[in-house]
């Protein structure tokens, strides 16, 4: 098959065309502009529609109105973007509407800056706008895997008719690996709730207004149950020696890259460690972790962010081991010296709150 | 006038071409030959992976790397630093220019041109035939096209740079290579070199054929990449996802 050098950014948009998307709907920010950029030129090579909205909320909606019609339809932003476009995501979770969503993060909060970060976890990972619903939530940790998760994020979003957002950060936007472009088998499901016009049939409604309490209840409890399924179905995870471990890292993205540089040269020193990287954060792999856990000592949690991850991992252990934390705040991203160190500190019976 | 005599040395091509890695080796190159050597990075599309980050390391080598200053260097912002100007008017200064990636990039260095007089410039287009939009040879005709046009200079040499990343490999260099010199054939302009990966130049070098080549230390692999042995396939690494469980 044949490979070719692409950014993280382009990958996503390669990806959504090969997965039958022909609609996107944007605003630039970096540093994921070179997304829409992508965009712009492929769409117009196989006939979709590239549009740059006034705003990301012009995006999110565009996108409502594109997915209600029954299209694929994909939009993207970073970071300050995706807080703007949360109103609408949570408007596409209560209309139940298939929309792939990008956030390659960044420096926050606020304005920030445009290094890399993973600091948007709690809000991709728990919801993020207002009212009762959860995002299926894929963190890529190289540009091949971008490729194959955006694929599947166009059928998972059409599968369960919910928003599927695909969580990078920077430096997987930015950065160049080959990846292989091969033919996706398309299978679109049926749409029979669309807005295609109602020639011959009873009118849709996309909607998800429910002005009486007793029929948003109802609402709500079928979408719990729909999310309750989507979280069963859909876990994914990557473990990395863990089998032997007594020291137990958890990383995604590209934190989890690093980490797995320290873990080989810790190897190299006879420190028995292990590295599980969640590649759902939403749904969280709570059991498999709780699992891998039982045999080690203690668990070192590597973010690029405060920390935020580290709650889930801390569920999931539900205090039955330590859990510890090494992170970089701002754009700065961890180095493999830094933790191998903190892997050398809890090797040595001490703890690492570095 | 042999090519490295000239005053200024452009380095331009669409995102991922390899300028940046170019414009930094062939800079490092002609400070190596003991003349001064200034290297403006005119980057102002895309804020990662600039040469700016080799600063430090450039300036060891005799290379005084032009950027805006102090935390503007980092600025989301198309800011250009006023030390260009000067540079191009320094005599016996030469100047290697890393310009940003696209027509989008190209658009800063017009703002140059009157100070870029003909004759006393080489305009490398840089190509990687594995990169989106430069696959073919119409492709890459109509990028050439769009940038001269966008940075209001023409080409003077064709560069080949093709590479896959850490997976490039003798295969890669030869096509992309031999798909350059079929462009350069139609436009009339000559190969001034072939980049090569340090690992793989000493290989290589009777297999390009008259084209010289260029080895190539790589300076923006980011530290964490270089220490970095895992491939996704990885037979250590166990992958569970909802199909394959």
């Amino acid at each position: 098959m044949a490979k070719i050098l692409m950014k993280g950014n382009e990958a996503v948009g390669e990806a959504a065309v090969m997965a039958g998307c022909r609609y996107f709907f944007g605003y630039p920010i970096t540093p994921q502009s070179e997304l829409p950029h992508y965009m712009v030129k492929r769409l117009a090579e196989v006939g979709g529609v590239f549009l740059q909205a006034e705003s990301e909320i012009g995006a999110v909606n565009m996108s409502f109105g594109a997915a209600g019609s029954g299209a694929r339809v994909m939009t993207s932003s970073s970071s300050p973007g995706i807080s703007l476009k949360q109103e609408g995501i949570s408007y596409l979770a209560g209309a139940e509407l298939p929309v792939v969503i990008v956030n390659i993060m960044r420096g926050g909060p606020g304005l920030g800056n445009i290094q890399p970060t993973q600091s948007d976890y709690f809000q991709a990972t728990k919801g993020g706008g207002h009212g009762d619903y959860n995002l299926i939530v894929l963190a890529p940790a190289s540009v091949q895997e971008i490729v194959d998760l955006t694929i599947d994020a166009f059928d998972l979003a059409d599968k369960y008719r919910n928003p599927v957002m695909i969580l990078g950060d920077g430096v997987l936007g930015q950065m160049m690996e080959p990846v292989e472009i091969r033919e996706v088998q398309v299978n679109v499901p049926e749409k029979t709730w669309a807005t295609t016009g109602a020639k011959g049939r009873k009118p849709n409604l996309i909607n998800s207004l429910y002005i009486v309490a007793e029929r948003c209840e109802e609402h709500n409890l079928r979408l719990q149950a729909k999310f309750k399924q989507m979280a069963k179905d859909n876990i994914r995870y990557e473990d990395y020696l863990a089998d032997d471990a007594e020291i137990l890292l958890v990383a995604y993205g590209t934190s989890a890259r690093i980490a797995k540089g320290a873990i080989d040269r810790a190897r190299e020193q006879g420190i028995k460690v292990g590295l599980v990287r969640p590649i759902s954060l939403w749904p969280f792999p709570y059991e498999h972790l709780a699992e891998v856990a039982q045999k080690v000592k203690s668990v070192l949690v590597v973010e690029m962010s405060a920390g935020q991850m580290i709650e889930d991992v801390r569920l999931a252990l539900n205090g039955s081991k330590p859990v510890d934390f090494y992170g970089r705040l701002g754009g700065m991203l961890p180095v493999t010296s830094e933790i191998l160190r903190e892997i050398e500190k809890l090797a040595k019976g001490g703890r690492s709150n570095g | 006038m042999t090519a490295m005599e000239c005053k200024t040395h452009i380095f331009i091509g669409y995102y991922g071409s390899g300028k940046t890695e170019l414009a930094i080796n062939y800079a490092t190159q002609l400070a190596g030959s003991s003349q001064p050597v200034a290297l403006v990075d005119l980057d102002i599309v895309n804020l990662y992976f600039r040469s700016r980050e080799t600063k430090d390391v450039l300036a060891a080598k005799g290379v005084e790397v032009i950027v805006s200053p102090g935390n503007l260097a980092q600025a989301d912002l198309p800011a250009l630093s006023p030390a260009i100007l000067g540079v191009l008017q320094r005599e016996g200064l030469k100047v290697v220019f890393d310009v940003g990636g696209d027509d989008a990039g190209a658009t800063a260095l017009g703002r140059f041109v009157r100070y870029i007089p003909e004759g006393s410039y080489n305009l490398f287009f840089v190509v990687n035939t594995y990169r989106p939009f430069t696959r073919t040879k119409a492709e890459i005709i109509k990028a050439l096209r769009a940038i001269e046009a966008a940075s209001r200079l023409k080409v003077t040499h064709l560069v080949s740079n093709s590479n896959l990343g850490g997976e490039t490999d003798r295969e890669c260099i030869v096509e992309g290579l031999s798909l350059v010199k079929e462009v350069a054939g139609e436009l009339g302009l000559p190969v001034a070199f072939a980049g090569v990966p340090e690992s793989l130049a000493s290989q290589m070098e009777a297999e390009l054929g008259d084209v010289p080549l260029m080895p190539l230390q790589l300076y923006m692999v980011p530290h964490w990449l270089r220490e970095e042995r895992w491939v996704i396939t990885d037979p250590r690494s166990k992958l569970r996802d909802a199909r394959g469980k």
